[in-house]
């Protein structure tokens, strides 16, 4: 049988490489192979062609960079030039993006192979990742393809947990990272806003959005992060702030690192194996000289994160979408007038599930709601992090559970107005309101299904959230899960 | 019933930076179509807008010519509305804090100086140009993204003139800081009017109506001129103003009905967060004010109490950004300001408007131009052979000395004892004209001057003998 070298770490794949004991090219023709097999319909486009051209130049291995021949996939949400790139939507079908996001250039650059583009919720909204406009994208570890792998960033996390690549690139928006990296058994990172430039990521909500990346270990997130965080000049809102040596930091001791619990957000989860994991976990870090406390938080803010977020993504995304309009790319049907043509554009291209958030988000923004919705929204964004940076005054990290479940089945129906799903459901969301690093690895498995945790630290704190979450990982036995085929 | 009307502009003025507002596409006029083009003008997915400093710097240069309050924090928001002009289906502007507010300018009326007040000044960028056909419609996107500057009065003009004169000011504030071409024609200043009447003595104000892309300055006043007087008559036949934009035709002289706004459009502003705030140092304004080239009342009031022109000459130098610029080159050369005022503005201005070009493709460069200036003023020639001089100057391509040799020109005598000879010759010959000057006959002077100059075959300077001349004849 033939050895599956992309079920490896970066790290390890790197050592393999340096020795000439595989080359980009082998890797780059079984992350294909593997990315045809897979079944949990997560491919947007296959780059076969330009993956294997590429691949076929690279032929000394640079000792000194991680990424060298690393095969790798992309969210296709991600501007790729002369790579079709349609954010899971029919209102972008055939459109081929003229230039190449800065995340992809600086990853081009350091001559990591793109393999394909995958599956996301339409246009990055949602969490289901069964919203794309190529229907569900399934969960590798439910052969029987009855539960979610969760999104937005589904097909990235469904090909990474698979073991197709070693790391993938999604992004983040209120937890499209992090969320499905609990439901898939992966390391899934947003840093700080600001942290890598933004620009070439189709735009969700511009305030809250990220990139962001899946990996199976903590220690090959730090390779990717070193390599494509900083200023950037395309994107003003880039941080000028040097990039740590983040890779150096990880292995250090936590001793004395304090961390914070929030009990209001613990005691809405049901699932009592997760809750077991989640303090084992927390013994496990004291047993490293951690200090782990819990702390109380407002429920009334806790009550109000997702209908805030919703509010603030909502508005902000109709005016980002707003250039969907048939005129400039995308499918364009003719009409006698202008507004025809992008009423005909705009209601053949958008599902109905993200016509319902430009309705609400310019509904929250009109002249005569905009008090009573999205500025209240505003301030209330505003009171959450005052609320979370007032924890962190104290604490180096927030802990909490990722997810208050396993990955949902299909059929399963959650009450959208239950505090579970209000707040254990939906507080990852604090990571982007806030902007701050935020990273969920997994701490156990259910029912063959795994679950993670998630550490949210202080604002480019990127090295310090990856080393206390490497403490975690080591006591875990979950380094480097991949969901085996059949 | 009497009527006041209440005007208020709002002037949209094109910067003449090198790249866009946004990005980094250059800033051009009459290329090709779609070729000056940078993914973010086209809103492809993904691309950020980057704030252009110079855009910046010339805002603060326009805001400071006003008088402004100058906002220290640079905060953008988005304007969001659908149209086929509009790439993004947002324009990136500023709503709740303008880099500019609470100015003035000041205007003149009959000699008489009036403030007009100036609510605001706000940067953002334009939309890409239209060409409509009968079933198709063309999109021309080189200019999207071309930085603007909105400057909004506040609606305290009176009537045509006034509006007039406040378009004329804020046009020469933008040409000569340097920071657009300010022309009309070209749409890189384009104003757009809101008159409304009332019943005088009332406060509130009655419905406006906007007179949208009024294209040169003189049909603004005949524009608004014309609306006041249609309003007027509507209103005293008993009917009501409709809220509506019209245009401006020039052939017909009078304003006509585009579209009837029904209720307003809402823009849903909100920040722009792809743009963070700018925080402007002292350092920065400062330097950005003080980059700024002279303004027109300021050279204006240097023509006239420092070169001590006249109100007139200084006004006709400064109505035109470039013939002050040549103007001010040729004071480094020739110290006879009022002489060199009336060759720019009399000799200068005339071969310019006959040959329809500026003064930017006048032949004779300034120091040039300042050679035959001297010459006059020492008068070395008259002001006859000085005009066939500067004719030969711009025909033949020489300077004033050659030109005059080419003429065969001879300097005047200005040498007091040659002069004085034949003027002792000519009173010697004509003892009767001595008599008749005595007498308070005009014409006798004249006859002498004349039989000297006839005497010299035209040689001496014309001024010193008729100074000597009237020197000699006091003495008999």
């Amino acid at each position: 049988m033939i050895k599956n070298y992309c079920e490896l770490s970066i790290e390890q794949l790197h050592d393999l490489l340096v020795k000439k004991e595989v080359t980009p090219l082998m890797l780059a023709q079984q992350a294909i192979a593997l990315a045809k097999l897979d079944k949990s319909n997560a491919i947007e486009y296959l780059m076969e062609k330009e993956a294997l051209e590429f691949a076929k130049t690279l032929s000394e291995p640079e000792v000194d960079n991680m990424l060298w021949g690393i095969p790798f996939i992309i969210k296709d949400n991600f501007s790729t030039k002369n790579v079709p790139t349609c954010a899971s939507s029919n209102v972008l079908s055939g459109y081929v993006p003229v230039y190449d996001a800065t995340v992809i250039r600086k990853l081009k650059e350091k001559k990591a192979v793109a393999i394909c583009k995958t599956t996301l919720d339409e246009l990055a909204m949602g969490g289901t990742g069964i919203t794309g406009h190529l229907g569900v994208t399934f969960n590798p570890h439910d052969k029987t393809h009855s539960r979610l792998v969760g999104g937005s960033s589904c097909g990235s996390a469904a090909l990474t947990a698979a073991g197709v690549v070693p790391f993938a690139l999604g992004s983040d928006t209120g937890d499209s990272v992090r969320k499905p990296a609990s439901y898939a058994g992966l390391v899934g990172f947003k840093p700080t806003w600001s942290r890598i430039s933004r620009f070439g990521l189709f735009p969700f909500a511009p305030s809250l959005d990220t990139v962001g990346f899946f990996t199976r270990n903590v220690a090959d997130l730090s390779y990717l992060l070193e390599a494509t965080a900083g200023r950037d000049d395309n994107d003003s809102t880039s941080s000028s702030r040097l990039v740590d040596n983040y890779h150096d930091q990880i292995n250090k001791p936590v001793k004395g690192f304090k961390v914070a619990v929030i009990n209001q957000i613990l005691q809405v989860i049901k699932d009592q194996d997760i809750k077991n994991s989640f303090t084992k976990t927390i013994e496990d870090l004291r047993q490293k000289g951690v200090v782990v406390d819990y702390v109380d938080m407002d429920m009334s803010i806790l009550s109000s994160l997702y209908p805030t977020y919703f509010v603030i993504s909502c508005a902000e995304a109709t005016s980002n979408n707003a250039n969907l309009d048939g005129i400039k790319f995308g499918p364009y049907y003719d009409a006698k007038s202008y507004e025809e043509v992008m009423m005909n554009a705009r209601t053949k291209g958008f599902s109905k599930f993200i016509k319902r958030r430009f309705v609400f988000g310019s509904f929250a923004l009109m002249s005569e709601n905009q008090n009573d919705l999205f500025i209240r929204a505003q301030k209330n964004r505003r009171r959450i992090v005052e609320a979370v940076n007032k924890i962190l005054e104290n604490y180096d990290f927030i802990y909490l559970p990722a997810a208050p479940s396993i990955a949902p089945k299909f059929t399963d129906k959650s009450d959208a107005l239950s505090d579970e799903y209000l707040i254990a459901d939906n507080h990852l969301c604090i990571g982007n309101f806030t902007g701050l690093p935020s990273l969920t690895l997994p701490i156990g498995k259910k029912d063959g299904m795994p679950f993670g945790a998630n550490i949210t630290g202080r604002a480019f704190e990127e090295g310090k959230v990856m080393q206390i979450c490497s403490a975690i990982e080591e006591t875990t036995g979950l380094k480097g899960l991949y969901a085996k085929g059949e | 019933m009497e009527f006041e009307p209440v005007i208020g502009l709002e002037i949209h003025v094109e910067l003449k930076t090198n790249s866009k507002m946004f990005s980094n596409a250059p800033v051009c006029y009459g290329k090709e179509p779609n070729t000056q083009i940078a993914p973010l003008d086209m809103a492809f997915p993904g691309t950020m807008p980057t704030v252009n400093k110079n855009a910046v710097i010339f805002a603060i240069r326009v805001c400071n010519a006003l008088h402004m309050n100058i906002d220290k924090e640079i905060h953008f928001d988005r304007k969001n509305y659908f149209y086929s002009d509009l790439p993004k289906g947002y324009q990136i502007t500023q709503n709740l804090r303008p880099i500019g507010s609470n100015g003035y300018l000041e205007i003149e009326i009959d000699g008489k100086t009036k403030k007009i007040g100036i609510e605001r000044l706000h940067m953002e960028e334009d939309t890409c140009k239209q060409i409509h056909f009968n079933d198709f419609t063309l999109l021309n996107y080189n200019r999207a993204g071309t930085p603007l500057i909105e400057i909004v009065s506040r609606p305290e003009l009176r009537n045509g003139e006034e509006a007039m004169k406040y378009v004329e000011m804020i046009r020469s504030i933008v040409v000569y800081s340097d920071v657009s071409d300010g022309k009309m024609e070209e749409g890189s200043l384009r104003c757009d009017v809101n008159i409304s009447l009332k019943p005088v003595g009332q406060k509130e104000f009655g419905t406006k109506v906007e007179i949208k892309n009024i294209n040169s300055i003189s049909y603004i006043q005949k524009a608004v001129d014309f609306e006041i007087e249609r309003q007027t008559k509507l209103l005293l036949a008993g009917e009501k103003i409709v809220q509506e934009t019209r245009r401006y035709d020039s052939n017909k002289n009078e304003t006509i009905l585009m579209r009837v706004k029904t209720d307003a459009v809402d823009y849903k502003y909100f920040p722009e967060d792809n743009i963070t705030p700018i925080v402007l140092s002292d350092e920065f304004v400062e330097a950005a004010i003080n980059s700024c080239p002279e303004l027109a009342e300021s050279k204006k009031y240097r023509y006239i109490n420092q070169f001590g022109l006249n109100n007139y000459d200084a006004s006709l130098l400064i109505s035109d950004k470039d013939v002050s610029t040549y103007f001010d080159e040729l004071t480094k050369f020739t110290k006879h300001y009022k002489l060199a005022a009336n060759w720019l503005n009399v000799d200068v201005a005339s071969y310019c408007n006959k040959n329809f070009i500026t003064i930017n493709a006048f032949p004779v460069c300034p120091k040039s131009l300042s050679e035959l200036i001297e010459l006059v003023a020492k008068n070395d020639i008259n002001s006859n052979q000085a005009r066939e001089v500067f004719a030969s100057m711009i025909k033949d391509n020489i300077s004033a000395i050659e030109a005059k040799e080419k003429l065969g020109i001879s300097s005047q005598i200005s040498d007091s004892d040659f002069v004085m000879n034949i003027i002792n010759e000519v009173l010697k010959e004509n003892p009767q004209a001595i008599v008749d000057f005595k007498e308070g006959k005009g014409r006798a002077l004249g006859f002498l001057i004349g039989q000297v100059m006839k005497k010299s075959q035209g040689k001496v300077n014309p001024k010193l003998t008729n100074d000597l001349l009237l020197e000699e004849l006091k003495k008999r």
